[in-house]
């Protein structure tokens, strides 16, 4: 009973900062979740320093501040959410050079109206700490299982409460942790809880700010003449609206000349939009009119190869397999791994059918990675597959594109799509891909089997496994030159000469030095296609990543050499928002590691305070003697290395496993909610057996930190095998497979930090070794994203094999073991 | 009004700028040079009294007014010199109608009914948030489109997105007509009053989707700007360009600066081109070879 509120915080906090996440992903964009996190963090840590500054105090008045405490955490949730939905920040300004400037006020703001609640959170979490020292296993267990229920408990709340109603509904946890405090101030601190609840709610359902951005995609539709919104679907994915609006039609890029072939556009239907952003039109009911389909820049691979076997990667909301039968092909085999896209095929949405029941098309809820080889004449990626879902990524890995021509007849044909829209270098990179595709399957000659067209905005890549003969390229030059459309690389082509006929003009820039570099008509993907099919260095590789997608590297939107920042920040407002969350990483983590400083500062300016407190502490529970001042100190300087490498590898693990289940689960979020659960609740449970170890906490820590080692060798070896071999498992099989990768290691994870608590002592050094531990948790999130976009999520698993033998080796040494005396007098009564 | 009328009527300027082209670059000069002439026209009473018959009634102190007033010709001054180094040259038919549309009178908060007249003509030109999603573009990103259209008299123009009403004013000032659609209906309803009270009733706007174009204007149009967030071109927008027509579509998020084109064309076989014009992020080839080529100064 007495962690019981502790749990019931730990709870609270991790659902409130997670549905703050998804209060900025629906309201602003998904990348300034990332300051949530960041805010949490520096709150936790300040409360870290705070507490080991003045850990007698705090001490002394522990029962009444614990009872305190959750009533004006209510509070704070309360008004700092309501603080934060009120706030203008606008995103897009940000990014121009003339208008950021009151954008930082503006997140000063988020701030000022956050870190209270994170601040008196962290302090409540490390006070259990500090006034249970003697427990330190049992309480970094109730704090750990507290966070992984609330991680599961709002994500399942995310299928039926909307994104803005997620923090009210974490205030009910939040306000009967005051229901479990020690019974002399439990009734006060409950009708406070109560009253404090009841006027936060208020506040916040009657009178709820929370609202789209107004630049977010699902502004203008949803302010047409009579828009109006047809169907919901809520899930931790994102919250769907579907939409009938009179501008809704089906997104693709058409010939500029349809209308001299004599064709009309695309029909008018729904748009399904999901947490603001448009993922896809869906069909009115009885207008699946693809006339249009001869005209599109996808239908070329249907000319080539009439009659086709189709391996078709997306359905655009079905409009995709409409287009593929009506262009000749006599089997579809559709793959849309998005569940609630593949329901409403399967099922329709709303007032919007599914899609007709045809022999000649199967549709399966799975992604292209787990689909066998065979015999299919073409695989076309649609060009929405990238954007409708986070793991959709893998689709345009290196792995996959030789995946896709594993078992194919020499003429069939592989169809990438890219958007050129914001940089064409994205069609250069996904060039690259191909590149390290081709020769993984085995061909050589990787320019002589891809041939490359495109509109104004969009490209499409083909691959064959056979050569290209003449009369293929014919047709390919035939069907391009009757729409407008551009050759921008096939095997022979002279690139000076076709520049005299382009149809859409796409000059070379200087990313660097900020110059059109083109004096006449170009074609910029043209003039590098070669090169960087045969592995040759191009100018564009001087400014940007042109690194193959790898699932190892899984970056569809990182074009930007993070390397050149500066020249970045004065391209600022051109850059795509997709890359803007590179940007907002790089912010984060500078800010981390100013707070992580802060706090390793402090053992400086106060050591001796720190070291007496200590000493304090053990005399008082009757481990420690006079005269341990170099023991001490030495223990505060393993402590600067010990907790922020346990702070670094612990997350390092995680977002490791984050990205694996993502693949293998083929969905960010059920990977993202079920690692993150079970890390912390495995964890949480292992932290138990801290209290049985601590008698030989150093074999302890040789044995943990070996099973880690061991653990590490063996996913980096055969992790990625058992993925790409299992993906035709059950979604069940599959996440129970994850459970044992994750739940084998996770229980290890829980017990180097209660261990390392443990040899803290009941001083000050212990808060700080919390927030320390905290500081460099935030550092790590950031970090390990960039070392990941840099150098692949494997070196952020051997980084963390690495952390985990730092932290064996610093590994906090005293004169005398501790034991684990039952209670002290500094102790609150316990319930 | 009569006041407005006086000084501001299409007339009066489809004769300024047919003036400017035929007076050539010495023009711009003389563009300028008339412009205080203009701002003395536009007096705090006629703002007021044209804000009043918009809907949107607010009130200035005569300080104020003056004080908007005089960052006017800085500002024209600016746009001039962009535009001779993004385009080689300064259209004086483009400067002419920069210099006879009070911006100011364009500056204003939608869903808050709030006049902002006094962010008018600042220093450092950038776009200003209307609400409803829309913005209105900074004054020098708009000059350059503004050129790129190549707007001539006797032009029949179209805009999808209307947003502040800013650019449509400023095409309606060189061409003959000027139509735009918007697609949110509350900044649509709104926006389309305030031509009528600076006289510019060359300008025709409705709610509506910008996909369908303006079927209903015979004979196509020599100009379509798509300033809405376009993922694609429509079809019956190509279909509504005259041949030699022009249409532009600037791209990327709302609170940029300045523009990243693309410029649609029409050739006699009725096929379409497009170029992507990166001139104002990108310096333009042509522009560093002009500026490499300059003498130095000593």
């Amino acid at each position: 009973m007495k962690l019981l509120p502790l749990f019931l915080v730990s709870f609270a906090t991790v659902g409130y900062e997670t549905a703050l996440t998804r209060y900025f992903a629906v309201a602003k964009w998904s990348e300034y979740g990332y300051w949530v996190i960041s805010i949490v963090m520096v709150g936790f840590a300040l409360s870290g320093v705070v507490l080991a500054l003045w850990r007698d105090a705090f001490a002394r008045n522990g029962d009444r501040l614990l009872a305190i405490l959750p009533p004006v955490l209510v509070a704070a949730a309360a008004a700092g959410y309501y603080l934060v939905t009120i706030n203008p920040f606008n995103p897009l300004q940000l990014q121009n050079p003339a208008t950021w400037q009151p954008q930082l006020l503006n997140i000063g703001l988020y701030y000022a109206a956050l870190l209270p609640f994170f601040f008196l959170a962290g302090l409540f979490i490390s006070l259990n700490f500090v006034l249970n020292a003697e427990r330190i296993g049992r309480v970094y267990a109730y704090d750990l299982t507290g966070a992984g229920a609330g991680a599961g408990g709002v994500l399942l709340a995310m299928f039926a409460v909307h994104a803005f109603q997620l923090v009210p509904l974490m205030l009910v946890p939040l306000a009967a942790s005051a229901l479990f405090v020690t019974r002399r101030w439990r009734f006060r601190s409950a009708g406070m809880a109560l009253l404090a609840l009841l006027a936060g709610e208020a506040g916040l359902l009657t009178d709820p700010q929370a609202a789209f951005n107004d630049f977010k995609a699902i502004y203008a539709p949803l302010h047409t003449q009579d828009a109006k919104v047809v169907a919901e679907v809520l899930s931790p994915r994102g919250d769907y609206l579907l939409l009938d609006d009179f501008q809704e039609r089906v997104d693709t890029d058409i010939s500029n000349n349809a209308g001299m072939m004599g064709l009309g556009g695309p029909p008018q239907t729904y748009g399904l939009y999901r947490d603001g952003n448009r993922v896809t039109a869906l069909p009115k009911a009885g207008n699946w009119d693809v006339g249009y389909a001869p005209a599109t820049l996808d239908a070329l691979p249907y000319y080539l190869i009439p009659n086709a076997r189709v391996l078709l990667v997306g359905a655009s909301g079905g409009f995709r397999v409409r287009q593929a039968l009506a262009l000749g092909a006599t089997k579809v085999r559709v793959l849309e791994p998005e569940p609630v896209l593949a329901d409403a095929l399967l099922f329709g949405m709303g007032p919007s059918p599914p899609l007709p029941v045809n022999p000649a098309v199967h549709v399966a809820a799975e992604g292209p990675l787990a689909e066998p080889p065979g015999i299919r004449d073409i695989v076309d990626i649609s060009a929405d597959f990238l954007d409708t879902a986070e793991a959709n990524v893998s689709a345009f890995s290196a792995e996959a594109i030789a995946g896709y021509l594993d078992g194919m007849p020499p003429g069939g044909i592989v169809s990438i799509p890219v958007s050129i829209r914001d940089f064409p270098v994205y069609a250069l990179r996904m060039l690259a891909t191909v590149r390290a595709g081709l020769l993984a399957a085995g061909i050589s000659d990787p320019a002589m089997h891809a041939v490359v067209y495109r509109s104004a905005w969009s490209v499409r890549i083909l691959l064959s496994v056979a050569t290209w003969d003449q009369a293929r390229l014919a047709t390919v030059r035939a069907f391009c030159d009757e729409r407008s459309f551009d050759v921008s690389w096939y095997p022979g082509m002279n690139v000076e000469a076709a520049r005299a006929k382009l149809y859409n003009d796409l000059p070379r820039i200087s990313f660097a030095l900020g110059e059109v570099q083109a004096t006449g008509p170009d074609d910029a993907i043209a003039d590098e296609a070669e090169a960087i099919l045969s592995g040759r260095d191009t100018p564009s590789a001087a400014s940007f990543n042109l690194s193959a997608i790898t699932l190892d590297r899984p970056f569809f939107y990182a074009a930007l050499r993070l390397d050149q920042l500066g020249t970045i920040l004065r391209r600022l407002e051109i850059l795509p928002q997709q890359e803007v969350g590179a940007l907002v990483n790089l912010a984060v983590l500078a800010q981390a590691l100013l707070i992580a400083v802060l706090v390793l500062l402090v053992p400086l300016a106060a050591r001796r305070r720190l070291i007496r407190q200590r000493e304090e502490g053990q005399r008082e529970e009757g481990q420690g003697e006079e005269g341990q001042g170099e023991e001490g100190q030495s223990s505060v300087l393993r402590a600067v290395f010990y907790f922020p490498a346990l702070g670094l590898g612990f997350l390092f693990i995680e977002i490791f496993l984050i990205e694996k289940a993502s693949v293998w689960l083929n969905d960010r979020t059920s990977g993202f909610a079920l690692v993150l659960t079970a890390m912390l609740m495995f964890s949480g449970l292992g932290s138990l057996a801290a209290e049985r170890l601590a008698k030989s906490p150093r074999r302890a820590m040789v044995v943990i930190c070996g099973v880690v080692l061991i653990w590490v060798v063996l996913v980096l070896v055969w992790l990625q095998p058992l993925i790409l071999g299992s993906l035709a498992w059950s979604w069940m099989e599959r996440a129970g497979a994850l459970l044992a990768v994750v739940a084998s290691v996770s229980i290890f994870l829980g017990l180097p930090f209660p261990l390392g608590l443990t040899r803290a002592g009941s001083g000050g050094l212990l808060p700080w070794a919390w927030g320390l531990n905290g500081a460099f948790s935030v550092v790590a999130t950031p970090l390990a994203n960039l070392i990941a976009r840099e150098a692949g999520f494997d070196r952020v698993l051997l980084c963390a094999a690495i952390l985990y033998g730092i932290a064996l080796l610093t590994f906090p040494v005293m004169r005398i073991s501790p034991t684990w005396p039952k209670s002290t007098t500094s102790l609150p009564a316990a319930d | 009004m009569a006041q407005i009328d006086h000084f501001i009527t299409r007339r009066g300027l489809i004769a300024t700028a047919a003036a400017s082209v035929l007076a050539g670059p010495s023009f711009v000069t003389h563009a300028l040079a008339v412009t205080p002439a203009n701002a003395a026209a536009w007096t705090k009473a006629a703002y007021e009294q044209a804000m009043r018959e918009s809907g949107r009634p607010v009130t200035l102190t005569d300080t104020q007014f003056d004080a908007i007033q005089k960052r006017r010709p800085a500002a024209l001054k600016r746009i001039e010199s962009y535009l001779q180094e993004r385009l080689g040259s300064a259209d004086p038919a483009v400067l002419a109608a920069f210099a006879a549309v009070p911006r100011e009178y364009f500056h204003y908060q939608y869903p808050e009914h709030h006049a902002t007249p006094g962010e008018a003509y600042e220093d450092i030109p950038k776009p200003w948030a209307l609400g409803y999603g829309s913005a209105l573009s900074d004054y020098l990103g708009q000059a350059y489109m503004t050129q790129v259209c190549q707007p001539k008299p006797g032009d029949i123009t179209l805009e999808i997105g209307t947003g502040s009403g800013f650019q449509s004013s400023l095409l309606s000032r060189i061409v003959k007509d000027s139509y735009s659609i918007e697609i949110i209906e509350p900044l649509g309803k709104a926006v389309a009053r305030i031509f009528a009270p600076l006289g510019y009733q060359n300008v025709h706007t409705k709610v509506g989707d910008g996909y369908y174009g303006w079927p209903e204007v015979a004979g196509g149009f020599d100009i379509i700007i798509v300033t809405c967030a376009a993922t694609f071109v429509p079809q019956n927008l190509l279909k509504q360009m005259k041949p030699g027509g022009r249409m532009v579509i600037p791209i990327g998020q709302p609170f940029k600066r300045g523009q990243m084109l693309y410029v649609y064309t029409k050739d006699e076989d009725g096929k379409v081109h497009s170029k992507r014009d990166m001139g104002v992020f990108f310096i333009p080839m042509t522009g560093v070879i002009a500026r490499n080529q300059r003498p130095r100064d000593e």
